[in-house]
């Protein structure tokens, strides 16, 4: 009954000791390429952070000093100021903003469906035309969303209408990127029937390919409008219209209070939009 | 039987059979409004100045072409510094962001935490999800004056929620079996996500990391318009002060460096996710041999 | 010993997986549990180490009666029990060092194997595991390089590196084709004869459990149907225990057993 729990361990150690030791492994050194690496990341990471000509001076006592100094608009987030969500300003900002939005999602991924499916492997007509597309749209989505409203204030001036045109093209790159991915992934078995059948290659996209990404397509599309509601609160920094040339204002002129307001209005918005599309996409996927 | 008789009688039968109407797609039609509807709506009603766009094309050629006309040499060592502070801003962004993360991404996973860790972490998560980097850079350079250190605790904390989330997501996912062997052989909580949860999730949650500092560089080229670090100080003040050939230099590096990055760090991803070969370089399947 | 009195295991939800179930195990008994899929085997063998506590009776092992243990005193038990999985439970991604290893998670501080210095005395002791099993050279090899073989006789090593008095297995050839079957059970056969570790395993095929078995236990809807030695376990005995006649699918080698 009354058990000795101490007993089997040694059991197991002498039974051991019996057989004739085997050679243990040695354990392997961490590969040239590995620790090189390492040793590098460290190395970037040092350069990038140390206080000199070519590092941010990243040290934890300044953030800690600078977030327990009294600041402005730290001092605005205590007097948050809601009444700022009431005024004309603010509604119009967010309507310009769902505009923008609007638009520039809808326009971009139009044009964004046959540039997906001419920027993978299946669908390009051929080598050359799918280097190119690939090479167009890695261009696109390497410049980002706030730089295209440079661009674009700076060729037709200010307003919603830059900011709409820089929305549309990273619209463009965001869902060609995703779209095509899973176009890579489909089932080739409708797409070997439609060439079976004598379909030209537009054809084949259409029957075959186009029907199985439409829901992966309409959900990126969605999604993107999610991006561009976030986008478009930068926007007004340039110059580009919408809810972020409302927030620059009181920032400029130091109304933090009103700056926090409209922010919290802001992420309600994007949060209700957020839970709204994502229901709509988990029921098309 | 002749060859006619079957066709008519198959014709026959086909006129007999009766076919089903189309039906009429709700669900397409309301969509298509929808869509239509919302972007005639939204553009009609937009002040957006319509009349300005045909002129867009036009005046973007032109603006591409002094840009690549203009091209100077002796702007590179500048743009070159200005974009590896860039870099510097989306690396140590995204380090702060995954410290910060790693312990709230437990404390959100539904497998570890309790239910109101999980909602209260998940909620705090969310605000710094929905509010764009430069909403952050501009509220901290009151605080860090201008210059990167602000940048980078932007990005910091901008990118936690999303790495917090998604982290968190992972590790829902991972693999019941290990830690109920880790669990029978009387390892704590702490233990079990030591050596049970962490060696399965730790690849995916590094490779994500890495992904949002490709994503973190899109953002940090920007900062410099509100003043933050990095080289979109110099986009911003060369395209307003319509110095084409200077901001043309910045764009191309940005735009090449942000394409070498995405390369080099994309592949870095697929071999973590992948995982090292066996020293060894070979599996044994024969079971034989084990006997 | 392992004293089963009354043990009843309620889900919630209200099904009855294990209904008053009275067994005795002596020290040192290699002791295989058939029975359907959903008869209770796994219910049974995890109230041993109270991955699943009984909601009624009791269950001991040794002096100390499961359900009534701390937090601590639980985990210290487990690891006193071992356990094999039918699935392995490794962690793929890690060394097979490090999988063994941790079998030793209650036995050093909590700090220490936080930080992974399991220090050379652990390192021995899993390595002696792995030498019983007889994969040491192994070690340092990514679980998910193993065959389906050799990841089992890992985890058979985990699972001795806690120096268990008590090893329990479930399923543990369920997904090994027949020779690595055989392998798998041999050396559980010899773990509990060389080290007279107490066996407990289950197991659906019933020439496996005639085979290996020193006494089969037939479990059918929660409840005991059947105790003896296993050279008595009989087609008849079987057919008992399923409630149905066999099929090619209750024997690992069809031809060979019917």
């Amino acid at each position: 009954m009354n058990e000795p729990d101490s007993a089997p361990g040694a059991e197991l150690s002498t039974a051991a000791a019996d057989r004739p030791r085997t050679e243990r492994p040695k354990k392997p050194r961490p590969s040239l390429f590995m620790l090189g690496g390492l040793i590098g990341l460290a190395a970037v990471t040092i350069a990038a952070g140390a206080d000199w000509r070519f590092g941010v001076g990243f040290s934890l006592t300044e953030i800690w000093d600078g977030l327990t100094r009294p600041n402005a608009p730290m001092r605005g987030l205590g007097e948050i100021d809601f009444g700022v969500l009431t005024g004309t300003r603010a509604r119009n900002g967010f309507l310009e903003t769902l505009q923008m939005a609007l638009v520039s999602t809808i326009s971009g991924a139009l044009v964004a469906l046959p540039l997906a499916l001419f920027n993978s492997k299946l669908g390009a007509p051929n080598r050359i035309a799918y280097a190119a597309i690939k090479l167009f749209n890695n261009v696109i989505r390497s410049i980002p969303d706030l730089l295209w409203a440079l661009l674009f204030v700076a060729a037709v001036g200010i307003g919603a209408l830059p900011g709409m045109l820089a929305l549309f093209f990273f619209s463009i790159g965001v869902v060609t990127k995703l779209t095509s991915d899973t176009i890579d992934g489909i089932d080739h078995g409708p797409v070997e029937a439609a060439r079976a059948s004598g379909a030209s290659h537009l054809q084949m996209l259409r029957t075959a390919v186009f029907p199985q990404v439409l829901p992966a397509y309409t959900s990126f599309s969605m999604y993107c409008f999610e991006l561009n509601l976030r986008a478009s609160a930068v926007l007004g920094f340039v110059g580009a219209g919408g809810i972020g040339a409302v927030i620059n204002d009181y920032r400029i002129s130091g109304q933090w209070d009103r700056v926090w307001g409209v922010v919290v209005g802001f992420l309600i918005v994007v949060i209700v939009v957020e839970r709204i599309s994502m229901m709509l996409r988990r029921r098309l996927l | 039987m002749s060859r006619a008789r079957i066709q008519t009688a198959n014709e026959a039968r086909f006129e007999r059979a009766v076919r089903p109407e189309k039906p009429f797609n709700w669900f397409r039609l309301v969509v298509t409004v929808a869509v239509v509807g919302g972007f005639l709506g939204a553009a009609l009603s937009v002040d957006a100045r319509w009349e300005r766009l045909p002129e867009a094309p036009g005046q973007l050629w032109n603006i591409a072409r002094l840009m690549f006309t203009d091209l100077d040499l002796d702007d590179l060592p500048d743009a070159l510094e200005s974009m590896w502070e860039s870099v510097a801003i989306a690396w140590l962004g995204t380090m702060i962001a995954a410290v910060l993360s790693f312990p709230l991404a437990f404390l959100a996973a539904q497998n570890i935490s309790g239910r109101v860790s999980v909602v209260v972490t998940r909620q705090l998560l969310n605000i710094p999800r929905a509010i764009p980097e430069i909403i952050f850079a501009v509220a901290l350079i009151p605080i860090f004056g201008l210059g990167p250190l602000a940048g980078t605790v932007a990005i910091g904390l901008s990118s936690t929620g999303t790495i917090g989330k998604l982290s968190a997501e992972i590790i829902e996912g991972c693999g019941k079996g290990p830690v109920e062997a880790a669990a029978a052989a009387g390892g704590s909580k702490v233990q079990r996500i030591r050596w049970a949860v962490i060696p399965q999730v730790m690849p995916e949650i590094v490779a994500f990391w890495l992904y949002r500092f490709e994503i973190n560089i899109r953002a940090s080229a920007v900062l410099g318009v509100v003043g933050a670090g990095g080289i979109g100080t110099m986009l911003q003040q060369n395209i307003e002060f319509r110095n084409w050939g200077t901001a043309g230099m910045a764009l191309i590096v940005v735009v090449l460096v942000t394409i070498i990055i995405d390369t080099v760090s994309g592949a870095i991803r697929r071999r973590i996710i992948r995982g090292p070969r066996s020293v060894y370089g070979h599996v044994v399947q024969d079971p034989q041999q084990i006997v | 010993m392992i004293r089963f009195e009354q043990a009843t295991v309620t889900y919630p939800g209200g099904v009855k997986a294990l209904d008053g179930v009275d067994l005795e195990i002596p020290d040192g008994e290699f002791v295989v549990i058939v029975g359907l899929s959903g008869a209770g085997k796994s219910t049974l063998i995890r109230t041993v180490n109270g991955l699943v506590p009984p909601t009624g009776g009791s269950v001991h092992v040794g002096d100390r009666e499961v359900g009534q243990l701390s937090k601590r005193q639980l985990r210290a038990l487990r690891a006193d029990v071992g356990m094999i999985f039918q699935h392995f439970n490794l962690v793929n991604r890690t060394t097979v060092l490090n999988n063994v290893l941790m079998g030793r998670l209650n036995r050093v501080p909590s700090w220490r194997s936080l930080l992974g210095w399991w220090g050379a005395a652990e390192v021995e002791v899993a390595m002696q595991a792995l030498e019983v099993v007889e994969i040491v050279d192994k070690a340092y090899v990514r679980a998910a390089n193993l065959s389906g073989g050799q990841q089992q006789r890992v985890g058979i090593a985990r699972a001795l590196a806690q120096r268990p008095t008590v090893l329990l297995a479930d399923e543990p050839v369920a997904s090994l084709d027949p020779p690595t079957s055989h392998s798998v059970m041999r050396y559980l056969q010899k773990v509990n004869r060389e080290l007279g570790i107490t066996t407990l395993v289950n197991l659906h095929f019933l020439d496996l459990a005639r085979e290996y078995a020193d006494r089969v236990i037939g479990l059918r809807g929660g409840r005991l149907v059947f105790d003896g030695p296993g050279r008595e376990a009989d087609e008849k005995v079987f057919e008992q225990i399923y409630g149905r006649s066999l099929t090619a699918d209750d024997v690992l080698e069809a031809e060979a057993a019917l």
